[in-house]
């Protein structure tokens, strides 16, 4: 059935394709536009670089006037990525926006890779790391690099 | 529901009974309102009531409706030009757009008008809209409205934090900017707790038109509902006034 939703997530996905943002891709599983699979390449001169990071994104009806839930499939070692993979990100929550579309979200968690916010931490190991020892954070980081191509 | 019936404003005075203060006002508002209609309160009221009752009025004053398509069209160009996302800004507005529509068909439309409202996703496209032509508006006039920022935020985050997003609650700003942007008077009846009696109205006059208000809402603390004015030709009311608009306040 088609829905504002279901419309929306079409046109989403054809801007995706004819327009791609740099490092990242998306696309709705084979049955169920409502569910997508999206790939975040590590922004490079970071320690992301060089990783392919798996995430799932869930749409609802009220997309999207109401935002998707966003998840990490990709084990990740990040300040504001949560053990589960859920991403503590403003423009994911009280800051979202119906102007934004699925190019948006995934080129914001890629900035978030490169500039993370350790003052709201969702792993406050990882935020602690980033702020007082990079050396060992990063080599935090690259582990999941390594892994990221494992999966 | 997100958008009720229209209902006569004695159910007010019906969920007021034994409280003095509002009690007085709202018999205040009946000698000058007919009836009411509630809009769900979830942060988008006063966005969503502006809308139906906008809405509405087109449906009732075809001959406006050109115009409004044409300021519709020109809404587009100018959040093209504050660089907002095209294929956001053309989604919404493709959004809105299919409900306005609806209002091509005059007052034969209502009923559908009402059914779209009080569906979630096509209702919500019309707050959305609305809440972006809000932005556009403080973003264009930004040496005016920085004035009335509060707790040192720019212009720009507050657009960000309460402006565009859904379910953020509308005050004073919201409307003048809305009431500007789309050169729509709007009236708007405050009722709380204050010693004033009666209910203070307060107009927001579009460009400086200062014409009939085409939208009436009823604002109690923290929420937003549309009112419907008593027709001057419709003789005594059930409170046996009738004063419709008096310009008196």
């Amino acid at each position: 059935m088609s829905t504002p939703a279901r419309r929306r997530l079409m046109r989403d996905f054809k801007r995706l394709q004819e327009d791609p943002p740099t490092g990242v891709s998306g696309a709705p599983t084979d049955n169920n536009i409502m569910i997508w699979n999206a790939v975040i390449f590590g922004p490079h001169d970071t320690p992301f670089e060089d990783g392919t990071f798996k995430l799932t994104i869930e749409f609802t009806e009220e997309y999207p006037n109401k935002p998707p839930t966003v998840r990490f499939v990709s084990k990740m070692f990040h300040p504001n990525v949560y053990a589960d993979g859920g991403i503590c990100l403003d423009i994911l929550q009280n800051r979202w926006s119906p102007t934004y579309d699925v190019s948006a979200i995934l080129t914001s968690i890629q900035s978030l890779l490169s500039d993370p916010n350790p003052n709201s931490p969702a792993n406050s190991m990882a935020a602690q790391l980033y702020k007082e020892n990079r050396r060992e954070y990063e080599k935090r980081v690259k582990a999941c690099v390594e892994q990221s191509f494992v999966d | 529901m997100l958008v009720g019936h229209q209902v006569s404003l004695e159910e007010l005075v019906n969920e007021y009974e034994g409280d003095e203060i509002y009690l007085q006002k709202v018999i205040d508002l009946a000698t000058k309102y007919a009836s009411i209609r509630r809009i769900r309160p979830d942060g988008n009221c006063f966005f969503r009531g502006f809308g139906y009752a906008y809405l509405e009025h087109l449906c009732k004053h075809r001959d406006e409706f050109e115009q409004f398509l044409v300021s519709t069209e020109n809404n587009k160009e100018r959040l093209l030009g504050l660089n907002y996302p095209e294929f956001t800004v053309e989604d919404i507005t493709d959004g809105f757009g299919n409900v306005a529509a609806i209002a091509n068909s005059g007052s034969k439309g209502i009923p559908e008008l009402h059914r779209v409202f009080n569906d979630q996703a096509s209702s919500d496209y019309v707050v959305s809209y609305l809440r972006l032509v809000v932005s556009a508006q403080l973003r264009e006039q930004e040496g005016f409205y920085k004035n009335f920022m509060e707790n040192g935020k720019t212009v720009e985050e507050f657009c960000q934090t309460v402006v565009e997003p859904m379910n953020k609650e509308s005050d004073h700003i919201h409307i003048t900017a809305l009431s500007a942007a789309l050169n729509v008077a709007i009236r708007v009846r405050y009722m709380d707790r204050s010693s004033i009696p009666g209910v203070n109205a307060h107009d927001f006059n579009g460009n400086g038109t200062n014409g009939v208000p085409t939208v009436h809402l009823l604002y109690r603390p923290g929420h937003y509902d549309i009112l419907y004015p008593r027709r001057p030709v419709q003789g005594a009311g059930w409170l046996g006034v009738d004063n419709t608009d008096s310009s008196s306040d």
